[in-house]
């Protein structure tokens, strides 16, 4: 397991800024609000040059027409386009969820 | 298989997250940061935890604003939101007292649309759950409506268990999710429980029964215009209660409830023959509307109930092919029903192989199941497998076994099993017993298999083949242990065994025809198999079995003496005449192929590419665990050799002497089916286009002809283009 971990460590030392930053929000709890005024939360697993962002165990709320909060709805992995994405924010408090996919196996 | 469905209740209830912990979070914008800092990532470069996740895992995330595949978008979300049923009676959209009897035919009518929808295969919660009014039954005022919806809980429920006994349904046939509707005890939705809601299998019926009545009285009160509505109307609450009995009496058949349950079926079909005339009388469907009738239904109410990717919304069966669907259902019910009078166990298996090649619906399949055996064949087959040893379990299997038993006495009646055994011993006759036990799994699996629906019947004949093997094996040492003790032994239940084997092998080959697996370059050696061994070998088998019995029967008549000639005169003739004439069809298939195959015909594939013999071992492969072992291609070509030498016109009058005594053979036949009729239009068409063909018609012409398989599943009529 070590000698895996190592070169990803060297890595994120070589890389600057930016995407040492994005990476040290990977595994973490992501809200994002879509165009459409549609609320997802979910873990952040993934992101590319046009932040398109993948989420993981990803649920939807919305609000229908009356402005009241609808049940959320649980859509499991989710890609988002960045163009449709508003707003991002991260939840700041709950402590770093390191591996997101030994969590669920 | 399909039993996925009962520990799925508490989950998809109406309101599932009420009681999930509240989470909170402490949220802090990041956005124009993260836009910034993507920007630093080179184009199609992908930010990720290199071990956890990658692009594959990516391939599997829904698009999020992507019309097809977000169902939550706008565009998909059924504006405005659809209303559950308090909402709808506080908005006046639907009417839940003084409804008028077209508007309950329609409600009705529209319901039974949905149960077939289900029925075909589509979700509850898309088809019958969508009608607003089974979502809170008992809070309906109206009493026909409300013993309606309550029957129609208990009626989903019986059909569930009915299906669920049988195990003889795949996900295309149906989908037994109840999504948290708890169906049968307590019909209400959600998750509170209601004790003082419970209704009774007797109290759903005396509901249906009062309605009935009064129904019937305001029918004769009125004079003959308003009357039919009335009538309408009474058919059907009376069709409900009675499909529901019926129902009842098949799930949980007991032996007194015959003559009640044909009773009840005859019933039903009588009631729907009023319910499709007043079809019309009921209030329709809008056009262009997703919704089976004006009032009462709601496609999208359950869709938070479906998980992300389900299809938006189920396309419910037209109002009139829906009760067509009903009424031939209760054709079906009856018919199967006739399968209690199957008292042998050969009729009983062409029965239900026949019910098959009807293509019946997954109901009467399932019911077909139940009425042979108690509780299910296929429960019978899981109870062996688990041995369980309890003499509640051991009561069906003793039924089955006796069954068995004289399902072999009755074939080939082997001393051992006779009233008084000659020269058995008890060892013997212990080893009878066990090989009896044993028999009980691969012979109840093979009903269910053949309940199951033609496609999927195929891959599981192969697998059960595994299973006869082992018991052909068996077979063969007890009759040698048998043989010994009686002092020179015949192969009784070798011969037994085979003949079912026999049968098997060439359901499974015949089945590829049916579903059009095989290539026409194929066909030749399909056919020749059929032709040259399995048919030949069944009619022996048929012979051996006959004359093994004849030898028991002349053993009586030297024991009592009485001249007691032809007692039974070749119970098996008919199926042996079947056997030559389908036989003869098989070698004329044959014969014109290879034929075709001379003159340019028919295209075959480059061998490099597509090598016959790989084909031909693939085509086979499940017979090669059996006795009488599989025909090698090696064997196959060694066999064929000759042919590639003969003239084609040679070939073309012997398909057409087949044909022709095929044809001889089905027209002697006294008492002619729909199958022979169909057999016999073939090999009359068949013969007429090989005669043509041997006359040198089209000799020279490399279109390939055509197999029209629209006469007969599995032998197709030859058509030259």
């Amino acid at each position: 397991m070590k000698s895996v971990q190592e070169p990803v460590d060297l890595r994120i030392e070589e890389e600057q800024g930016g995407k040492a930053k994005l990476r040290k929000w990977l595994n973490m709890n992501f809200r994002i609000e879509m165009t459409d005024g549609r609320i997802l939360i979910g873990v952040f697993l993934c992101t590319d040059r046009d932040a398109n962002v993948i989420l993981g165990a990803c649920s939807e709320y919305s609000k229908n027409s009356d402005g009241e909060a609808e049940e959320p709805r649980v859509l499991g992995l989710v890609m988002v386009p960045g163009r449709h994405i508003v707003s991002i924010q991260i939840d700041d408090t709950s402590p770093p969820q390191k591996h997101y996919y030994e969590m669920i196996c | 298989m399909g039993d996925s469905d009962d520990y799925y209740y508490g989950e998809g209830t109406m309101d599932p997250l009420e009681n999930a912990p509240e989470v909170t979070y402490n949220w802090m914008d990041i956005t124009s940061d993260f836009f910034k800092y993507t920007q630093e990532l080179q184009l199609g470069e992908l930010l990720h935890d290199g071990h956890l996740f990658g692009l594959f895992e990516a391939m599997s995330a829904i698009e999020m604003m992507d019309p097809k595949m977000d169902a939550g978008m706008l565009c998909n979300r059924g504006n405005p939101k659809p209303l559950n049923f308090q909402q709808s009676v506080e908005s006046g959209k639907i009417k839940i007292d003084d409804l008028e009897p077209s508007e309950l035919i329609g409600i009705i009518d529209a319901t039974m649309a949905c149960i077939v929808s289900w029925l075909e295969g589509h979700s509850l919660a898309q088809t019958v759950f969508t009608n607003l009014y089974l979502h809170q039954p008992h809070s309906i005022p109206n009493k026909p409506l409300k013993a309606f919806c309550i029957a129609v809980y208990k009626l989903l429920d019986c059909i569930r268990d009915c299906i669920n006994k049988a195990q003889v349904f795949e996900e295309e046939d149906f989908l037994p999710m109840g999504y948290g509707y708890r169906l049968g005890s307590n019909p209400q939705s959600g998750n509170t429980y209601d004790a003082s809601l419970e209704v009774t299998e007797q109290k759903c019926i005396s509901m249906l029964r009062e309605q009935e009545e009064e129904l019937n009285k305001k029918a004769k009160s009125l004079e003959d215009e308003g009357n039919n509505v009335w009538t309408g109307l009474a058919a059907r609450i009376r069709f409900t209660r009675m499909f529901y009995q019926a129902l009842l009496l098949i799930t949980k058949k007991d032996s007194q409830s015959g003559a009640d349950c044909v009773a009840l079926l005859n019933g039903c079909s009588e009631m729907m023959k009023v319910i499709i005339r007043t079809a019309a009388k009921g209030t329709q469907a809008e056009e262009n509307s997703d919704a089976p009738n004006p009032m009462g239904f709601e496609p999208m109410i359950n869709q938070r109930l479906l998980p992300p990717t389900f299809p938006r919304y189920t396309r419910i069966k037209a109002r009139p092919d829906a009760l067509q669907y009903f009424d031939s259902l209760v054709t079906r019910l009856r018919h199967a029903w006739k399968i209690t009078s199957c008292t042998n166990f050969h009729t009983a298996l062409d029965f239900f192989m026949d019910f098959s090649r009807q293509r019946a619906c997954i109901l009467s399949r399932s019911a077909l199941q139940l009425l042979y055996l108690s509780p299910s064949p296929a429960a019978l087959a899981s109870m062996v497998q688990s041995n369980v040893s309890s003499p509640a379990g051991q009561r069906p299997q003793q039924v089955f076994i006796e069954i068995l038993r004289e399902s072999i006495k009755s074939f080939v009646n082997p001393p051992v099993l006779a009233k008084t055994p000659t020269g058995a011993n008890p060892p013997a006759r212990e080893y009878v017993e066990k090989f009896l036990a044993r028999c009980v799994r691969p012979f109840a699996v093979l009903l269910q298999v053949s309940g199951h629906n033609r496609a999927r019947q195929r891959d599981k004949f192969a697998l059960l083949l595994d299973e006869f093997a082992a018991l052909q094996e068996e077979a063969e040492s007890v009759d040698a242990v048998v043989g010994r003790a009686a002092g020179g032994g015949r192969s009784w239940f070798g011969t037994w065994v085979l003949y079912h084997v026999l049968r098997v092998m060439i359901a499974y080959l015949l089945s590829g025809l049916e579903l059009e697996l095989y290539s026409v370059h194929e066909y030749h050696y399909i056919f020749w198999y059929l032709y040259e061994f399995l048919y030949g070998w069944l009619v022996s088998a048929l012979g051996r079995a006959e004359s093994l019995s004849g030898d028991a029967s002349r053993r009586s008549e030297k024991r009592s003496g009485a001249k007691k000639l032809k007692k039974r005169a070749r119970p098996y003739a008919r199926e042996a005449l079947l056997c030559q004439v389908l036989q003869n069809m098989c070698g004329g298939y044959y014969k014109a192929l290879v034929a075709f195959k001379l003159q340019g015909k028919i295209k075959r594939p480059n061998s490099r590419f597509d090598n016959e013999a790989v084909r031909y071992k693939h085509r086979f492969a499940p017979f090669s665990v059996l006795t009488p072992p599989q025909v090698l291609y090696f064997e196959f070509f060694e066999m064929t050799q000759p042919l590639q030498y003969e003239n084609p016109v040679i070939l073309y009058l012997g398909g057409c002497k087949h044909f022709q005594q095929a044809r001889n053979l089905l027209e002697s036949i006294t008492t002619p089916d729909q199958e022979i009729t169909d057999l016999l239009k073939v090999a009359k068409t068949n013969f007429v286009v090989l005669k043509l063909l041997a006359d040198g018609h089209k000799k020279d012409s490399t279109t390939p002809p055509e197999f029209d398989f629209s006469v007969h599943r599995y032998f197709p009529v030859l058509k030259l283009v």
